[in-house]
C-alpha cells in the first residue's frame, strides 16, 4: 500500500493534477496542465506500468494508495472497492465502457473481473450519473482491458505469490496485430490457502471462537480467468468483440458464515489449502461488442454486451427456527443476466464539444436454494444524456449536462418452503411481495476548470442517484446469516445525492500540492437500521431513508528533492451526519475514520528503472458510530515496497516486492464487514511478482 | 508560503465541522443487571422439568429501554458463549431428541429507564435433560443491543 501511495504521489508530482498519471514518474512536475484541464471532476489514472511495478496482491489493494479509495477485504483473497466511503450499489465498476453487473449489493462478493487483464484504470470521485446512470453516486472505477497490441506478436508472463495466505498465481497474455486485424488472449490462475490474522481467538455475538495458528479456517480458494479479444481497426471504423469468463471459488470463514456462528464436525484444521463447506463459487461470463466511427467532426460509438453472473453458496444444512433441516447443501443461488446497450455521439462545433447518448439495461435475476435473501426480479432501464464542454479560453473551460432516466422493476413474490405457526395455523410466510415499481430521475452536472500560473482550480456541482434494490423494497424475514430480522420498505424512492466538488492544486518542478474538498447531501440515503423491537426472536432492522450530509477532503503533497528522492504526505477525512429520521444526529454505518500516509521513495535508474519506498499509514480512531457498530481504535502500519525493471534485448523483466504490515500489528478496519465479527485485518504479508514482457 | 497557509486554513475549516448535534445522541448500551436482587437464572443454574422458573433481572438504560427477548437452546454439542467467565461442569456430548426451544419477545412499557423483569417460565416435563444455554437480549430505544448468555442445566 505504501508503495502505491508513493508511486501515486510521485506520479502526481509528475502531472501536477487531480488527474494523476502514474506513468511519468521521472518527468518534471509543471510540464503539463492539460490533463488537469480535462475534467472538472477529480479523477486518478493508473496505467499498466504502475500496476506492474506496484503490485500488492490484488488490483484493489494496488489501487488503495489513491486518496479516497479503499478496499474492503471480504476475507479470502478478494476485496470490494469503495470511493469516499461509498461502495456496493453506490459506485459503478465499468469494464471497457460497460457497467459490470454482479451481485454488488452482497458483502461476500468481490470484483469478479480478471485483474491481470487490466491494462489501465481510472477512478472518478464524485457523482457521475451523466455518463454512468444509476449507482454512480460515490464515483466510478473504470477498467480497461481491451488495449490493442502494438506488435505482430507480443505478450507477457507473470508469476506472483503472497505469504499471508500462501497465494500462488500465474497470468499470461499473448496477442498480435496485422495491418487491420488484431487479437489478444489472457489467462490467469490463482490458488490460495487460509489467511492469517494476528490473534488466537475471535469473539462474536457472545460466542467465543479459538483459531488454530491464527488462521481463519476455510478461507482458502482459487480463481481461473480467461478472455479473448478480436478486433478490426480501420481508418474510420473500429470494431472489436471480447469474450471473458471469470471463475472463483472460495471458502467462508468456517466459524462464522456471514455473521452467523457455525458449529461443525468437519475437520477444518487438517489442511490450509482445501475448501470445505461453507463455500461459494461464482462464474461471470461477458460478451461485449464495441464499434466506433470517426467522420469529420463527429464520432460515434456503439456498445452491446451480455453478462451472466452465476453464484452458488453452499453450506451444511441445519434446521433454523421453524425451518426443518434441508436435504442438500445449496443455501443460495443467484443467476443474473444483464443485457446492456449504449450509443454515444460526439460533435465539435467551434469552442463547443457536445457529447450525447442513449443507453439501456435489462436485468433478469433468478434465485435458488433453501436460504432466501433477494427475490426474483426483472429490471428494465433507459437513460439519455447530453453534455457540452465549452472552451471559453484556453485556460478557462466550462461544462454542463443533464440526463434523464427511466426504470421499471418487477419483483416476484416469495413464500417460505416450510410452514411457520401463526396463531393456531401453519402458514408458509410471505417473505417478498409481488410488486412492480416505476422510477424516473433527472440528473445534472456543471463545472469549470481554471488555470493561472502554477494554480489549477476546479469546481463541479452534480447529482447522482440509484434505484432501490429488491432487497431494500421487498425484504421481510429472518436473515439467519446475520442474526437479525430484516424488513424492506415498498415506498422507497430513488436515492438522490447532490455534491459540490472543489479541486485546488499548485505545482512546480519540485512540489505538488493538491486539496480536493467536497460537500455531499443525500435527500434520502437508504440503509438498514436497527430498531428497539424483536420479531420472531431477533432484533428488527428496517430499511429506512434519511437526509444525510457528508463532507470531506483529500489532500496530498509531493516533494521531489536531491534528484532521486520523493517525499509524500497525504490524508483524507470524511464526516457524515444523518439529518432526519430515527437516527438523526448519528453518522452513517461504515464511515471511514481519518487517515494519513507519509512516505519516502528513492528512485534510480541503473540498468532500468527502479524504486525503493517506505511508507507509514496512520488511521485515526473512529468514535463516530451508529448502532450496532463499535468504536474502532486507531492504528498505524509500516509498509515497504520496491520495484525494478530489467531491459533484456527485446523484452523486459519486471520485479516487484511489497511488504504490508511489517510490524505485524493487530488492528481492525472500521469499514470492513468482518469488523462486526471482531476479525482483525491480516497480519504481516509479503507479496512478490515477477513478470516478463515480450 | 501564503498558499500553504490558505490550504491549512481550509483544511481546518473543513475538519471543524464535526462538532454539531453531538449532545442528543445515545451512545451507550442498555444494561442487564442483577444489582440489588437475587437474579434468576444465574450461571450453572439448575432447572427442573415440570417446574416453573421464576426469571428475575433488572434492566437499565441511561435514556430509554426498548424491549427484550429470552431464548433457551441446548448445548449438547458443547459450543461456548463468551459473555460469562464461569465454567460449569458439563455432561457428555450427545444428540438432541426432543431438545427444548424457548424463544419469546417481550415489550417494555415506553419511557422507562429501569425495568424490573419478572417472568414465570414453565419448563415442559418431556424435554431432553442436559446442558442448555440461557440467553437474554435487551435493546434500548435507538437499537443498541446487550446480550447475556449463561450455561444452565435441565434435570
Amino acid at each position: 500500500m505504501i508503495s502505491i501511495l508513493l508511486g501515486a504521489m510521485i506520479s502526481m508530482a509528475a502531472s501536477s493534477d487531480t488527474v494523476v498519471t502514474l506513468e511519468d514518474v521521472t518527468v518534471s512536475a509543471s510540464k503539463s496542465v492539460e490533463p488537469q484541464m480535462r475534467s472538472s471532476q477529480t479523477s486518478v489514472h493508473v496505467d499498466q506500468e504502475y500496476l506492474q511495478l506496484n503490485f500488492s496482491g490484488s488490483l484493489m489493494q494496488t489501487m488503495e494508495g489513491i486518496p479516497g479509495v479503499k478496499a474492503i477485504s471480504i476475507g479470502s483473497g478478494q476485496s470490494k472497492p469503495t470511493i469516499r466511503g461509498l461502495g456496493y450499489n453506490r459506485m459503478v465498476v465499468s469494464e471497457n465502457g460497460i457497467k459490470h453487473e454482479g451481485q454488488q449489493w452482497g458483502d461476500d462478493h468481490g470484483l469478479e473481473i480478471d485483474q491481470f487483464s487490466v491494462d489501465r484504470a481510472e477512478v472518478i470521485k464524485g457523482p457521475s450519473a451523466l455518463l454512468y446512470g444509476s449507482d454512480a453516486i460515490g464515483g466510478v472505477l473504470l477498467l480497461r482491458s481491451n488495449q490493442m497490441p502494438k506488435d505482430s506478436l507480443e505478450g507477457s508472463v507473470q508469476l506472483f505469490g503472497r505469504t499471508n495466505n500462501g497465494q500462488i498465481g500465474a497470468a499470461a497474455k499473448i496477442g498480435g496485430r496485422g495491418e487491420r486485424w488484431y487479437c489478444r488472449a489472457n489467462v490467469t490462475w490463482i490458488d490460495y490457502a487460509d489467511y492469517k490474522v494476528p490473534t488466537d481467538s475471535i469473539q462474536y455475538y457472545s460466542y467465543w471462537i479459538r483459531l488454530k495458528d491464527g488462521r481463519l479456517r476455510n478461507t482458502a480458494g482459487c480463481e481461473r480467468n480467461g478472455s479473448f479479444l478480436l478486433g478490426y481497426s480501420g481508418r474510420k471504423v473500429r470494431t472489436s468483440l471480447r469474450l471473458s469468463d471469470s471463475y472463483a471459488k472460495s471458502g467462508f470463514f468456517a466459524n462464522a458464515h456471514g455473521l452467523e456462528v457455525r458449529l461443525s464436525n468437519i475437520d477444518y484444521d487438517h489442511s490450509r489449502r482445501d475448501v470445505d463447506l461453507p463455500y461459494q463459487w461464482v462464474n461471470h461470463f461477458k460478451a461485449h461488442s464495441h464499434t466506433s466511427w470517426y467522420c469529420g467532426r463527429t464520432s460515434m460509438e456503439v456498445n452491446v454486451a451480455y453478462q451472466n453472473n452465476f453464484r452458488e453458496e453452499l453450506s451444511e444444512p441445519v434446521s433454523h427456527g421453524y425451518m426443518p433441516k434441508p436435504d442438500n447443501s445449496l443455501e443460495r443461488r443467484f443467476n443474473k443476466s444483464t443485457y446492456t446497450y449504449n450509443y454515444q455521439a460526439r460533435y465539435h462545433l467551434g469552442k463547443h464539444a457536445f457529447h450525447g447518448g442513449l443507453d439501456g439495461e435489462y436485468q433478469y435475476n433468478r434465485r435458488g436454494g433453501w436460504g432466501f435473501i433477494i427475490p426474483d426480479f426483472e429490471t428494465n432501464s433507459l437513460g439519455m444524456f447530453l453534455l457540452d464542454r465549452f472552451k471559453f479560453r484556453k485556460n478557462l473551460i466550462f461544462n454542463a449536462g443533464a440526463r434523464l432516466d427511466f426504470a421499471k422493476t418487477h419483483i416476484h413474490g416469495y413464500q417460505d418452503w416450510y410452514p411457520t405457526p401463526v396463531g393456531s395455523e401453519m402458514v408458509c410466510l410471505e417473505r417478498s411481495t409481488d410488486l412492480t415499481r416505476k422510477f424516473h430521475n433527472l440528473s445534472w452536472s456543471f463545472g469549470a476548470n481554471y488555470n493561472v500560473g502554477n494554480w489549477v482550480f476546479k469546481a463541479n456541482a452534480g447529482s447522482g442517484f440509484r434505484m432501490p434494490i429488491p432487497k431494500e423494497l421487498g425484504a421481510n424475514g429472518i436473515n439467519y446469516h446475520i442474526f437479525r430480522y430484516e424488513r424492506g420498505n415498498v415506498q422507497l424512492d430513488p436515492e438522490k445525492s447532490y455534491q459540490l466538488d472543489l479541486g485546488l492544486s499548485w505545482s512546480n518542478d519540485a512540489l505538488v500540492v493538491q486539496v480536493d474538498p467536497y460537500l455531499n447531501y443525500f435527500s434520502n440515503y437508504i440503509y438498514l437500521s436497527p430498531t428497539s423491537r424483536y420479531v420472531e426472536g431477533l432484533q428488527l432492522y428496517n430499511y429506512t431513508q434519511a437526509r444525510v450530509l457528508r463532507l470531506g477532503w483529500e489532500a496530498q503533497m509531493i516533494y521531489t528533492f536531491a534528484k532521486h528522492w520523493e517525499a509524500l504526505l497525504q490524508g483524507e477525512y470524511l464526516h457524515a451526519r444523518q439529518k432526519s429520521g430515527e437516527k438523526k444526529g448519528y453518522t452513517l454505518p461504515f464511515t471511514p475514520p481519518w487517515s494519513m500516509d507519509a512516505g519516502l521513495t528513492y528512485k534510480y535508474n541503473w540498468k532500468g528503472d527502479g524504486f525503493v519506498g517506505l511508507k507509514a499509514h496512520v488511521v485515526g480512531r473512529q468514535d463516530e458510530i451508529v448502532p450496532p457498530e463499535k468504536p474502532t481504535d486507531g492504528y498505524w502500519t509500516l509498509n515497504f515496497s520496491a520495484g525494478k525493471s530489467f531491459p533484456l534485448r527485446r523484452s523486459k523483466l519486471n520485479v516487484s516486492l511489497h511488504a504490508d504490515n511489517l510490524l505485524n500489528r493487530r488492528y481492525y478496519n472500521h469499514t470492513s464487514y468482518y469488523r462486526l465479527i471482531d476479525v482483525p485485518e491480516p497480519g504481516r504479508n509479503l507479496s512478490m511478482k515477477v513478470g516478463l514482457d515480450f | 508560503m501564503k498558499h500553504y497557509l490558505a490550504i491549512t486554513m481550509l483544511l481546518c475549516v473543513l475538519g471543524a465541522c464535526g462538532g454539531d448535534d453531538e449532545a442528543s445522541k445515545d451512545m451507550s448500551y442498555p444494561v442487564i443487571s442483577d444489582e440489588g436482587i437475587e437474579a434468576v437464572p444465574s450461571d450453572c443454574y439448575i432447572l427442573k422439568r415440570g417446574e416453573v422458573m421464576p426469571f428475575h433481572y433488572v434492566f437499565t438504560d441511561d435514556t430509554e429501554l426498548g424491549s427484550f427477548n429470552i431464548e433457551i437452546h441446548n448445548n449438547f454439542d458443547h459450543h461456548t458463549h463468551g459473555t460469562s467467565s464461569v465454567e460449569c461442569p458439563m455432561e457428555e456430548e450427545k444428540a438432541a431428541v426432543n431438545a427444548w426451544v424457548f424463544n419469546q419477545d417481550y415489550e417494555i412499557p415506553s419511557g422507562l429507564r429501569t425495568y424490573d423483569a419478572q417472568i414465570e417460565i414453565p419448563i415442559p416435563d418431556d424435554v431432553d435433560p442436559g446442558d442448555y444455554h440461557f440467553m437474554i437480549r435487551l435493546t434500548d430505544h435507538v437499537g443498541w443491543q446487550q446480550l447475556r448468555a449463561m450455561a444452565v442445566k435441565i434435570q
